[in-house]
């Protein structure tokens, strides 16, 4: 078995890492702290081809993989997590789009979300609960040639900025997904809700009142929704939000370690003391665990496997590296003292960061849920 | 090393006004010329320089071959070369001394390409010693990866050739008592020298202040001083010791200093009588820009730093605290 | 039209690991092995300035390098700029080469190449820094030569006008193609790669050429070339004092400032 990279995912990383280091880095305190969506950095990302690497190069697309994909989330968010995870949710409708949808939305919409031009949400949840979408209350009903859409989505990272919003409603006793524009009448984004993390990503509910969408706007067959959202979320939403987790674990592992190494305690550094050895080695092992479980599962998805065969792997790299991550994060907050509870040394803020990934993409317990359903079965 | 060759400093003149390094390499020259017993040449370039030459056997040089014309009154590469050059090959010096400026850089690989010849960059130093038991002149030149410096020998080939850093050696003493030739030469400057390449303006902008290789006093900080924030406590502890500001190439990198400030093998040489660092850690790359300094003060919060193997003094501590101490406890004095 | 650019670029160890660079006892070698390696970072910059060149009059950018294998990182991170082709020169004829011996397996490797019109290097380099391979290989394939550019101006097709970098001030300089430019930080920003154009370096051509493959006699390369060599790796010995204050912070302090004053620095 060759664990290496290859020289083209060796080089990806190398860049991401410049390009996080030299463009996010400097602005991610003062983004944090503004908690406004980042355009100038998205664009930048866009050009850099990073955003449409899952996609088609028919449509815009740079199409290097989900490893890539991977690799790419992990770099960003270890610097700066918003970044990573808008990698993740920009991505859904795109997924969706190119996996479901026909070619006539594939080519009015990619191109300008793969350059990043324009950027996208994907709706699931309502408040009837994201973990029980069948129950959900949005409805599309088909009158003539239109769609008329009622409903509320919450907790929707990301649909304030977007100019195009991927959401799923009941229509009968089915399942539709959608595509709406921002601008359509009936849209209308409403409350934004305070997150303790990832500020700079607006998290907003929305309300579809008497929407009228095309039959056009249709994502794939009509029935065919929950599976589309599902497929989707499970293959883009999870394995991003394990590759933030990777990130911000990461990233916290790194400036402790570098601060233990220069904190003079003692008159040492308080690297040579064994309970923060103890601490940085769980966290060196946790890491290189998670990472392996969120390669081989991102690798097995460029074989061509489906989100229905790696249903565990899927779930069990994003259960593992969100844990980890937390978990790094609050051991870095400790081994760093006070200066771990000051936003200029960064880990206070990828904790925060860190906690908004338990309900990413599906809860820790729903991720239980569907490894324990499948390996019981 | 053959036996009679001359040791020859090639003068460096700007706008007729003769280039401090070429006052250190003749000290360095005059050394070497009298553990040899070889006699220390200068050569010239240049248009009305004639003072200039003057200078140069005032700081030592027992000859100087004058090359004077008015199309060299600035440095001009394909000229300045091809006439160095071949005036080196007329007279066969052994040992050729180029100061590592911004013009030397470029002029010295030029010529000892065309001589086919040894060149060694920005050395510290350059002594008659032992390899395998011959006599040698010996380069030594800074290593970088921790505190290494290498000796390099030019072991066949004539002239030997090395650039060294301004800052880095004693001047030597001017003595108008010292008597010399001046040979004037005239140069075979031809159109074709100018056909390719031709130097079109030369804009010299005097920094302000003093300049940093003739401070008492150097206080330099390193990325360290992040802690504060700013360098405005290097200013006031430099300004308290009658100093001048520096910093290193993190420093520069933050903007704290611009690169006409910045110390190191790429940057800045100094040997001030103080050499203050702050919240620098030491790299080799660093250090070997202020190694000349007398007495060198370090302060930094890792005690493992290698800076402090490179001080005569050092204080481990939060540079937050140490500083603004170091500061009230010298005003009691002012 | 179409300018046949050539770019010069060396792999060193990465700066932030210099202090791990070890001395082997043995040879008096450096150990460079398991230390990260880049593109010199100037080299970037003379890549960079290439690249836009192409972008503008059209033309193509060989990227070359002298060194050991795995220098051909170096050179495909040069084609995921945006490098045309890479020129790998890899044998051991050419190891232990002092910056002339450098400087002709280079004129060599060009001279196989054929014609070209301009040549980019990177000032110095951040491990020897020498800055005088660059004059040198000019100097061999006599065509004019600067050091220190930080702008260039086009002229007419042949002619470019260059401001470079004098230590209180800078010089302008007029040259006529083809050149060798020298370039510092000064000069440009380098650009990032892209997916794609990482992905299209398994695409572009990488030549890798032995001694005998460009030509160059024995004596004129690696050590034989070579007029200067090592005669040893030492330890620095400072002959500083190394004092220590001891104490809190005030009399850490205290005891410098006297210190100083004894030893008459101030």
């Amino acid at each position: 078995m060759d664990f290496n990279l290859s020289r083209e995912h060796e080089m990806l990383r190398d860049m991401v890492k410049e390009f996080a280091n030299s463009e996010l880095a400097p602005r991610a305190l003062e983004l944090d702290n503004k908690g406004e969506f980042f355009w100038e950095q998205v664009r930048r990302s866009g050009r850099l081809g990073l955003i449409g690497v899952i996609n088609s190069k028919e449509y815009g697309g740079t199409a290097m993989g989900h490893l890539a994909r991977m690799i790419i989330i992990e770099e960003m968010s270890r610097v700066y997590p918003p970044m990573g995870f808008f990698h993740q949710t920009g991505n859904l409708l795109m997924y969706a789009i190119e996996t479901f949808g026909n070619d006539k939305q594939k080519k009015k919409y990619l191109p300008a979300l793969c350059k990043g031009e324009k950027v996208s949400a994907f709706a699931l949840t309502e408040a009837s609960g994201g973990s029980d979408p069948a129950n959900m209350q949005t409805e599309a009903t088909l009158k003539g040639n239109d769609y008329v859409v009622n409903g509320r989505k919450s907790w929707i990272t990301g649909v304030d900025p977007s100019d195009v919003v991927g959401f799923v409603a009941k229509t009968g006793d089915k399942f539709g997904a959608f595509i709406v524009e921002k601008g359509t009448p009936g849209l209308e984004v409403t409350r934004r809700e305070e997150t303790i993390g990832l500020r700079s990503l607006p998290v907003n509910e929305f309300a579809l009142t008497n929407c009228r969408l095309p039959k056009e706007n249709l994502i794939g067959e009509e029935g065919r929704g929950l599976v589309c959202a599902l497929t989707t979320i499970a293959t883009i939403g999870r394995t991003g939000a394990a590759g933030v987790a990777l990130g911000i674990a990461r990233g916290c592992y790194e400036i402790a370690l570098k601060f233990a190494k220069e904190r003079v305690l003692y008159g040492k550094p308080i690297a040579v003391l064994q309970a923060i050895q103890f601490m940085l080695a769980d966290m060196n092992v946790e890491i290189e665990a998670a990472r392996w479980l969120c390669y081989s599962t991102a690798w097995q998805l460029d074989q061509g496997k489906t989100s229905r065969d790696l249903a565990v792997d899927i779930a069990r790299c994003k259960l593992y590296a969100v844990d980890v991550a937390n978990r790094c994060a609050y051991k870095a907050v400790d081994i760093m003292g006070a200066y771990g509870l000051s936003p200029e040394y960064r880990v206070i803020g990828l904790l925060r960061d860190a906690l908004e990934l338990g309900v990413a993409a599906g809860s820790q317990e729903v991720m239980k849920i569907t490894i324990g359903a499948t390996i019981t079965r | 090393m053959s036996n009679s060759g001359e040791i020859w400093v090639i003068g460096e003149q700007r706008q007729g006004k003769l280039e401090e390094v070429s006052l250190e390499l003749l000290s360095k020259g005059a050394t070497l010329s009298q553990r040899m017993g070889v006699t220390l040449s200068s050569v010239l370039l240049g248009e009305e320089v004639e003072e200039v030459a003057r200078e140069l056997v005032f700081h030592g040089a027992e000859k100087v071959y004058l090359l004077e014309d008015a199309r060299l009154r600035y440095y001009q590469s394909e000229a300045y070369a091809r006439l160095l050059a071949g005036i080196i090959k007329e007279h066969e010096p052994q040992i050729i001394l180029i100061g590592a400026t911004g013009i030397g850089k470029e002029l010295a690989p030029k010529v000892a390409a065309k001589l086919r010849t040894g060149l060694t960059a920005h050395c510290i130093d350059l002594y008659v010693g032992e390899v395998d038991a011959a006599p040698h002149l010996i380069h030594v030149v800074p290593g970088w990866g921790g505190n290494l410096v290498m000796h390099i020998i030019c072991p066949q080939r004539r002239p030997q050739v090395v650039t060294v850093k301004p800052g880095v050696l004693p001047k030597a003493v001017r003595d108008e008592n010292r008597k010399g030739k001046i040979i004037r030469v005239k140069p075979d400057v031809r159109d074709e020298d100018f056909r390719r390449i031709e130097t079109v303006e030369v804009v010299e902008e005097p920094s302000q202040g003093k300049s940093l290789e003739s401070a008492d006093v150097v206080v330099c900080g390193g990325w360290g001083m992040n802690a504060l924030g700013d360098f405005s406590r290097v200013q006031e502890l430099a300004d308290i010791l009658g100093g001048v500001v520096a910093g290193t190439r993190p420093a520069m990198d933050k903007g704290w200093v611009d690169e006409a400030r910045m110390i190191g093998q790429s940057g800045r040489t100094v040997s001030p009588g103080l050499f203050v660092s702050l919240g620098a850690s030491g790299a080799m790359h660093y250090t070997t820009g202020f190694m000349g300094s007398k007495v060198v003060l370090a302060v930094d919060q890792n005690p493992q730093a290698p800076i402090f193997q490179m001080a005569d003094i050092g204080i481990v501590g939060d540079l937050r605290e140490v500083i603004p101490c170091l500061i009230e406890e010298l005003k009691k004095d002012a | 039209m179409g300018l046949e650019i050539l770019v010069c670029i060396k792999q060193v160890p990465h700066p932030d690991h210099f202090s791990e660079i070890r001395l082997d006892a043995g040879s008096g070698r450096i150990i460079r092995e398991g230390i990260p390696a880049i593109i010199n970072p100037l080299d970037r910059n003379a890549l960079e300035e290439g690249l836009r060149v192409k972008e503008r009059f059209s033309g193509r950018v060989t990227v070359i390098s002298m060194g050991p294998p795995q220098a051909q990182k170096a050179l495909e991170e040069a084609l995921a700029m945006g490098a045309d082709r890479g020129i790998l020169l890899c044998d051991e004829a050419f190891a232990g080469a002092d910056t002339l011996a450098t400087a002709n397996a280079l004129f060599y490797a060009i001279r196989r190449l054929g014609k070209f019109d301009l040549i980019y290097c990177g000032n110095e380099t951040v491990d020897s820094g020498t800055a005088q391979v660059g004059p040198q290989l000019a100097e061999l394939l006599d065509i004019p030569q600067v050091s220190g550019v930080q702008e260039v101006t086009f002229g007419d097709e042949k002619t470019l006008e260059v401001k470079r970098a004098l230590e209180h001030g800078y010089m302008k300089v007029r040259l006529k193609l083809p050149a060798l430019l020298c370039v510092t930080r000064d000069i440009n920003k380098p650009r990032l790669s892209t997916v794609q154009s990482i992905m299209e370096v398994a695409r572009k051509e990488m030549i890798i050429w032995k001694a005998k493959d460009i030509g160059a006699p024995p004596e004129s390369i690696g050590l034989k070339g070579s007029p200067t060599c090592a005669a040893g790796v030492y330890e620095h010995k400072a002959g500083r004092r190394r004092e220590m204050m001891q104490g809190s912070a005030e009399e850490k302090v205290r005891k410098a400032v006297a210190r100083l004053k004894e030893l008459g620095a101030i």
